[in-house]
C-alpha cells in the first residue's frame, strides 16, 4: 500500500467495520494468470529491469493541479466576490444551476420537450461537474465520475437518452439493448494485486481457506436471493432511481453494511475487503460508515452483474462524454454560462445575482424557475439567511484524490494481463489503500505505446470532524506533495513504473458525492433537501441520497419536468414509475 | 645460475589444467561470435554485413583486451578467473538478452555491440593472462606454440560444433548458456586448483558456484526461452525487418517463396498464399454482383488484389490499423508485383485506423453499406484482436452490410483451432448473419477455415464467376463447405465483449494441438 504522507494519518477504520469488498463477477481464471506467469510476464519482468538498468534516467514527470478551483468556490463561500453595479439584466424562463449530469439532464429535457427558454449558469469554466475531463498529450480521461453500467431494462428514460446520445443503437432480434462497442468495457475488465501477483476479477480467492471461500458463496447467493425477490408492493428491492425502490427492505437503511454483515456472521477479511472497496469506490465510504440499504442498492440496483447480461459502458473521458453530449442536445449557445457564479437568489422573485469570474461583470437573471443542480450545501449560502430549512450539515459529503497519469509504457505486472479496472488488495483492515487505477486508453490498441491510467483514493471519515480534516489535508498539501503520494501509490503496485510516468494531472474534490450514511435515504433530511424553496427546485444528484449518474439524471429530468407543468406547460413525462 | 637447456614440459598441477584452459576458452570465445553474428543476421536481416560487422568489432575487441592486459600488474590468478565469470555472464546470457531485447527495444544494436565489446574485450585480456602465468615455467617459443596451438584448434572445435551439433540440438539461447555454464566451470576449477596463489580464494569459490548454478538454472528453464524465442526466429533469410508502431513485420526470402510475418507469426508465403486468397474472396463473389466491397485488415493488398479482378467493382475501403503495413505494399517493388499494385490503383482507398472505430463511424454517418465485407485479420491471440471478433463487431458488421450484401471473415483452422473456428461461427450465427462455414487446403497454414455470412439464410455456391483462377474451381467449389466427421461444430460459447471466451479457447487451442492429437 502506498505510505500515507506522514502529517496524514490514514484514515481510521471504525473497528467494528472491517473493511470490504465487492465482487464484480466470476472468479478468476488462474490457468491463465499461471501461463502469462510463466512466460511473457517473467521474461517482461527481466527485461525491464535490465533496460532500466541501462536506460539513462528519463525526464521527471511534468506535474498540475487540475479541475475545480477551490479559491473560487471558497470564494463564493466567505462571499467575498467583488461588488461590482449590474451591468445587464438577463430574463428567462428556466435557469439551471451546475452544469453536471443533472443540469445538463434538465436542459436535455427541455430542449426534448421544445417550449421554454432555458438558461444554465456553471461556476467553472468547463462544463461536467463531478463527471469533468481532461486531456493528456496522449489521450482524454476522467476527473471524476468515469462509467455507467447499461441501464437495467426498467429504465426507459436513460436507453431514451442513451438511444439520442448515440450509446445505445438498436435492438436485437430478442429486444436486448445494443451499445456502441467502443463504449462497452471489453475483456479483461479488472484485475487486482494480492502481494506482487495479479488475479481476474476483483475477490482476491488466491489461497483463501475454504471458511473464506464457503462464506463468500454465502454471500454471493444471499445477493441471488434478494435478486430474485420483489417486494409485497410487486416493486423491485432496490431499484434506480433508488425513489423507485420496494418499501420491504428500506429499514435497512437504519444499519451499517458492516453491521448488516456482521449480522450475517460474514467476516472473512477477504469478503469484508471486497465489500469495502465496492463501497469506496461508488460512495467514498467504508462500509462501516455506509447504509446498508445503500450498500445492497450498490449490488442489486441494476441486477447483479453476474446475471443481468449488462455492460459497463465507459469513453476515455469518462462520463465527460456524456456530458459533452447531452449539451449538444441541449444546444445552449449563449445560454450556456460558463465560469459565472451565482452569488445570490431570491426564492421568491426568481433573481438571480450572477457574477461573472473571469471579469468581475455582475448581471441579474430575472426566471420564474430555478433549478438549483449544483451541490445542495451551497444553496444555503446562496439563499437570503434563514430561508434554507435544511439543517447545516445534513448532508455530508466524502472527499477525492484523483490523478490522471501519463505513461510512457502500459503497466504491466505478473499474471492478470492489464485490465480496464487495476485494484490494489489491502486485507489488514486497519489500513486502507487506493482503489487503483482505471486505463483511460483501455479501448486502445495495445500496441499502441503508451497509457493514460485515472487514479481514484477516496478520503473517507466517520463523521463532520473527520470528513473535514482529510478535506484541510487535501486541500493544503501542496502539488509536490499529491505527485509524490500518486507515484508512491503507483510503485507501491508496479515499482518500475515511475521512471515511465510523463505527466501526473491531480484533481482535489473536496465535496466529491453525497455520502449516503445510515438514516439518510428514506429520512427527512433528504425530503427538506429535495423540497422546493419558493421559486428553487433543488436537483442535484445529492438530493436523490445516492451519488450515481442515474440519480443525476433522473432528478434533473423530473426537475425539468415539474417547471414545465408549474409554467403551465405540462409534457408527458418520459420517466417510468 | 643454471639455466635449463631444455625446460621439461611444465608439470606443475595447474599447469595442464591451464592449457586445457585455453583450449575452452578458445571455443568459447568463438562459439560467442558465431552466436551474435548469427542472431545479428536472423533478427537484421542482411547476414552479410551482420556477419562482417559481429567480426570486425569482436576482433577489434579482442585486440583492446590483449592491450588492456598490460595494466594488469599484480593477483594475475584472480583477474583470470573474474575475466571467466565476466565472460561466463554476458556471454552466457548473451542469446537470451538478445532476443528479449528484440521483444521488448525499438533497437537491439546498442545491446548487440555492448555484449560483442564486453565478450571480445575478455577475450582478449585471456590469452595474454595465461601466457603470463604459463611463462615461469616454459620457454617463451614453447609457450606461444602451445597456447596458440590450442587456441586455433579451440576455434576449430567451435566453428565445426556450432552448426553441426550445436545449433540443431540446443538453439542459440541454450548454447550460449552452455558455453556460459563452461567458462564458469574453469573459473570454478582454477578457483580450487590455484587457492594458494589466490589473494580471495574463498570469494572467488563461491562466485564461480553461484555464476555457475545460475547458469545451469537457466538452461533448465533454456526451453522455455528457446518457444518464446521460436516466435522471433524465421527459417528463411530475413530480408526486411522493421519495428512499426504497432508490430514487428519481418520478410523472409528463399529462392521464390516470399514470407510476412507479423510478430512472428507467419501471414503469407508467396508460394500458396492464391489459395487462401482465392478462398476467401471468390466464393463470396460469385454470390452477388459487387460494385463497392470494404475489406477489414488485408493490409497487405493481396485480397484486394482478388477483388480488383473483377471489372464491375468500382470502390473499395480498406482499413488497416498500420500505416508501417499498408506502406510497405505499396512501395517494396517485389510486394508490389505481388498484389500487383492494389494498393496503388485507384479504386481503393486506405484507412489507416482502428476497423472497430472505422465501423462504427462508418454506421453512424449516411454512407451507402456495401454489398461484400471482407474481413482479414490476424487470429485472435489477444484481447485487441478478439475485440473485432466479438458479437457487437458482427452485429456492426451487419449494419454496414447491405441488405443483400455478403460478408466473409478469416477465422482461423478449424483442424488446428477448432473451438476457436466454431466460436467464431457461432458468434456470427448469435449476430444474425447467418454463416456458412468453408475449409481450404493452405499448404504452408494447413487446413483453413472461413465463414460466409448474409442477412438471409442462403445455399452454398455452387458456380464461381469467370476471372483467372490458379486455385479455385467449380468442382472444388462446393466441397469446400464440406467437413469431415472428426471435424464437426464443437459445442462451445460465443466471443462476447466483456469476457473474450475466443482469446481463452484460441489459447487453449493452441496448447492443446491439433484435432488429431486430442485425446
Amino acid at each position: 500500500m502506498p505510505p500515507a504522507p506522514k502529517d496524514s494519518p490514514t484514515p481510521p477504520v471504525p473497528k467494528d467495520s472491517p473493511a470490504v469488498p465487492v465482487p464484480k463477477d466470476s472468479p478468476t481464471r488462474p490457468s491463465h494468470a499461471a501461463d502469462n506467469l510463466s512466460r511473457r510476464a517473467l521474461l517482461g519482468t527481466t527485461a525491464t529491469a535490465v533496460a532500466a538498468a541501462c536506460a539513462p534516467a528519463p525526464p521527471p514527470p511534468t506535474a498540475a493541479f487540475v479541475g475545480q478551483d477551490p479559491d473560487v468556490a471558497h470564494r463564493l463561500r466567505d462571499a467575498s466576490f467583488a461588488r461590482t453595479p449590474i451591468s445587464r439584466d438577463i430574463t428567462t424562463e428556466i435557469a439551471i444551476v451546475g452544469g453536471g449530469v443533472a443540469g445538463l439532464a434538465a436542459a436535455w429535457r427541455l430542449r426534448r420537450a421544445g417550449h421554454a427558454s432555458v438558461h444554465l449558469i456553471e461556476l467553472e469554466p468547463e462544463l461536467g461537474g463531478t463527471a469533468r475531463g481532461g486531456q493528456l498529450p496522449r489521450s482524454a480521461h476522467p476527473l471524476g465520475a468515469h462509467y455507467l453500467p447499461s441501464p437495467h431494462p426498467g429504465c426507459h428514460a436513460l436507453e431514451l437518452l442513451l438511444t439520442d446520445l448515440g450509446v445505445l443503437l438498436s435492438r436485437d432480434a430478442r429486444g436486448r439493448a445494443e451499445y456502441t462497442p467502443s463504449a462497452v468495457v471489453a475483456a479483461p475488465t479488472e484485475r487486482h494485486q494480492l502481494g506482487l501477483l495479479w488475479d481476474e476479477g476483483l475477490y482476491p480467492a488466491r489461497d483463501e481457506s475454504p471458511d473464506e471461500s464457503a462464506q463468500w458463496t454465502r454471500w454471493r447467493d444471499h445477493l441471488h436471493a434478494l435478486d430474485a425477490r420483489r417486494g409485497a408492493d410487486g416493486r423491485r428491492l432496490f431499484n434506480l432511481p433508488v425513489a423507485r425502490s420496494s418499501a420491504e427492505l428500506r429499514h435497512l437503511d437504519r444499519i451499517s453494511l458492516a453491521r448488516y454483515l456482521d449480522d450475517l456472521g460474514l467476516t472473512s477479511p477477504r469478503l469484508r475487503w471486497a465489500v469495502d472497496y465496492a463501497c469506496r469506490d461508488d460512495y467514498g465510504c467504508t462500509a462501516a460508515q455506509l447504509s446498508a440499504f445503500a450498500g445492497l442498492h450498490h449490488f442489486l440496483a441494476r441486477g447483479l452483474e453476474d446475471t443481468r447480461d449488462g455492460h459497463t459502458l465507459t469513453w476515455p473521458d469518462g462520463n465527460f462524454h456524456l456530458v459533452r453530449a447531452m449539451a449538444d442536445r441541449a444546444a445552449l449557445a449563449d445560454a450556456l454560462l460558463l465560469g459565472t457564479a451565482v452569488t445570490a437568489i431570491d426564492p421568491d422573485a426568481g433573481t438571480l445575482t450572477l457574477h461573472t469570474v473571469a471579469t468581475g461583470e455582475t448581471t441579474r437573471m430575472h426566471a420564474r424557475h430555478i433549478l438549483w443542480a449544483a451541490p445542495r450545501f451551497v444553496l444555503p449560502r446562496v439563499l437570503p439567511r434563514g430561508r434554507d430549512p435544511l439543517a447545516p450539515g445534513a448532508l455530508t459529503y466524502a472527499p477525492w484524490l484523483v490523478a490522471s497519469v501519463e505513461l510512457r509504457a502500459r503497466p504491466r505486472g505478473v499474471g492478470a494481463p492489464l485490465a480496464w479496472d487495476n485494484v490494489p488488495v489491502q486485507l489488514d483492515p486497519a489500513r486502507t489503500t487506493s482503489l487503483g487505477y482505471v486505463l483511460a486508453t483501455h479501448a486502445d490498441d495495445p500496441r499502441h505505446p503508451g497509457a493514460v491510467i485515472t487514479y481514484y483514493e477516496p478520503l473517507p471519515g466517520d463523521d463532520a470532524a473527520a470528513l473535514s480534516a482529510q478535506r484541510t489535508r487535501l486541500l493544503t498539501g501542496d502539488l509536490d506533495h499529491w505527485t509524490n503520494h500518486v507515484r508512491a501509490a503507483l510503485v507501491a503496485m508496479h515499482p518500475g513504473i515511475d521512471r515511465d510516468i510523463a505527466h501526473i494531472h491531480v484533481t482535489r474534490w473536496g465535496h466529491a458525492m453525497i455520502r449516503p450514511v445510515p438514516g439518510l435515504l428514506f429520512g427527512e433530511a433528504l425530503t427538506t433537501a429535495r423540497a422546493p424553496i419558493g421559486r428553487v427546485h433543488p436537483c442535484a444528484a445529492d438530493t436523490a441520497g445516492l451519488p450515481l449518474f442515474e440519480e443525476a439524471f433522473y432528478s434533473g429530468v423530473l426537475a425539468a419536468e415539474s417547471a414545465l407543468t408549474a409554467l403551465g406547460r405540462p409534457t408527458p413525462t418520459i420517466v417510468e414509475t | 645460475m643454471t639455466l635449463p637447456t631444455r625446460p621439461a614440459p611444465d608439470d606443475r598441477p595447474g599447469a595442464r589444467l591451464l592449457l586445457a584452459s585455453v583450449l575452452v576458452v578458445a571455443t568459447c570465445g568463438l562459439v560467442y561470435e558465431l552466436i551474435a553474428a548469427t542472431m545479428a543476421s536472423y533478427l537484421l536481416g542482411d547476414s552479410v554485413t551482420q556477419f562482417s560487422l559481429v567480426i570486425g568489432v569482436y576482433l577489434s575487441a579482442m585486440g583492446l583486451g590483449s592491450w588492456l592486459s598490460k595494466s594488469i600488474e599484480r593477483d594475475l590468478y584472480d583477474r583470470f578467473i573474474l575475466v571467466q565469470l565476466i565472460i561466463a555472464v554476458v556471454g552466457g546470457l548473451a542469446a537470451g538478452a538478445l532476443f528479449l531485447g528484440y521483444a521488448y527495444l525499438s533497437t537491439i544494436r546498442p545491446l548487440l555491440f555492448s555484449i560483442l565489446i564486453i565478450v571480445g574485450t575478455m577475450v582478449g585480456l585471456e590469452i595474454p593472462l595465461l601466457m603470463r602465468i604459463l611463462k615461469d615455467g616454459q620457454d617463451l617459443k614453447d609457450l606461444v606454440a602451445r597456447v596458440l596451438a590450442f587456441d586455433y584448434i579451440g576455434s576449430l572445435l567451435a566453428s565445426l560444433l556450432f552448426p553441426l551439433a550445436l545449433l540443431p540440438h540446443l538453439g542459440l539461447v541454450r548454447t550460449s548458456l552452455l558455453f556460459g555454464l563452461l567458462n564458469a566451470l574453469v573459473a570454478l576449477l582454477c578457483a580450487r586448483t590455484f587457492r594458494a596463489q589466490l589473494t580471495r580464494p574463498r570469494v572467488a569459490m563461491s562466485q564461480s558456484i553461484a555464476i555457475a548454478v545460475l547458469l545451469a538454472a537457466l538452461f533448465a528453464f533454456g526451453a522455455r526461452i528457446e518457444r518464446f524465442a521460436e516466435n522471433q526466429l524465421y527459417d528463411a533469410p530475413v530480408v526486411f525487418s522493421n519495428k512499426t508502431a504497432y508490430q514487428r513485420l519481418t520478410l523472409t526470402r528463399w529462392a521464390d517463396d516470399v514470407r510476412l510475418y507479423i510478430d512472428g507469426n507467419l501471414q503469407f508465403s508467396s508460394t500458396d498464399e492464391h489459395r487462401y486468397h482465392e478462398s476467401l474472396v471468390h466464393p463470396a463473389m460469385s454470390e452477388v454482383p459487387v460494385t463497392r466491397a470494404l475489406v477489414l485488415g488485408g493490409g497487405d493488398g493481396l485480397a484486394a488484389r482478388e477483388l480488383l479482378k473483377y471489372p464491375k467493382l468500382e470502390h473499395i475501403d480498406l482499413v488497416d490499423l498500420d500505416p508501417g503495413m499498408t506502406d510497405l505494399f505499396r512501395r517494396d517493388p517485389m510486394l508490389v508485383a505481388l498484389n500487383g499494385g492494389s494498393l496503388l490503383d485507384p479504386r481503393i482507398t486506405v484507412h489507416n485506423t482502428d476497423a472497430m472505430r472505422w465501423l462504427e463511424d462508418h454506421v453512424r454517418g449516411d454512407a451507402p453499406p456495401f454489398d461484400l465485407v471482407l474481413v482479414d485479420l490476424p487470429d485472435p491471440n489477444n484481447f485487441s484482436l478478439g475485440k473485432l471478433y466479438s458479437h457487437p463487431f458482427y452485429r456492426l458488421l451487419g449494419r454496414a452490410l447491405a441488405p443483400s450484401g455478403v460478408g466473409v471473415i478469416q477465422s482461423t483452422s478449424p483442424y488446428l483451432a477448432p473451438r476457436s473456428y466454431w466460436c467464431i461461427v457461432n458468434t456470427l450465427a448469435a449476430a444474425d448473419l447467418h454463416p456458412r462455414p468453408y475449409h481450404a487446403h493452405v499448404p504452408s497454414f494447413g487446413d483453413w477455415g472461413f465463414v460466409l455470412v448474409s442477412h438471409q439464410p442462403r445455399t452454398p455456391p455452387t458456380t464461381l464467376a469467370s476471372v483467372d483462377l490458379r486455385f479455385l474451381n467449380d468442382d472444388l467449389l462446393p466441397t469446400l463447405f464440406v467437413f469431415p466427421t472428426d471435424q464437426r461444430p464443437a459445442d462451445v460459447e460465443i466471443n462476447r465483449l466483456s469476457d473474450q471466451l475466443l482469446v481463452h479457447y484460441y489459447e487453449e487451442d493452441l496448447r492443446r494441438g491439433p484435432i488429431g492429437r486430442r485425446s
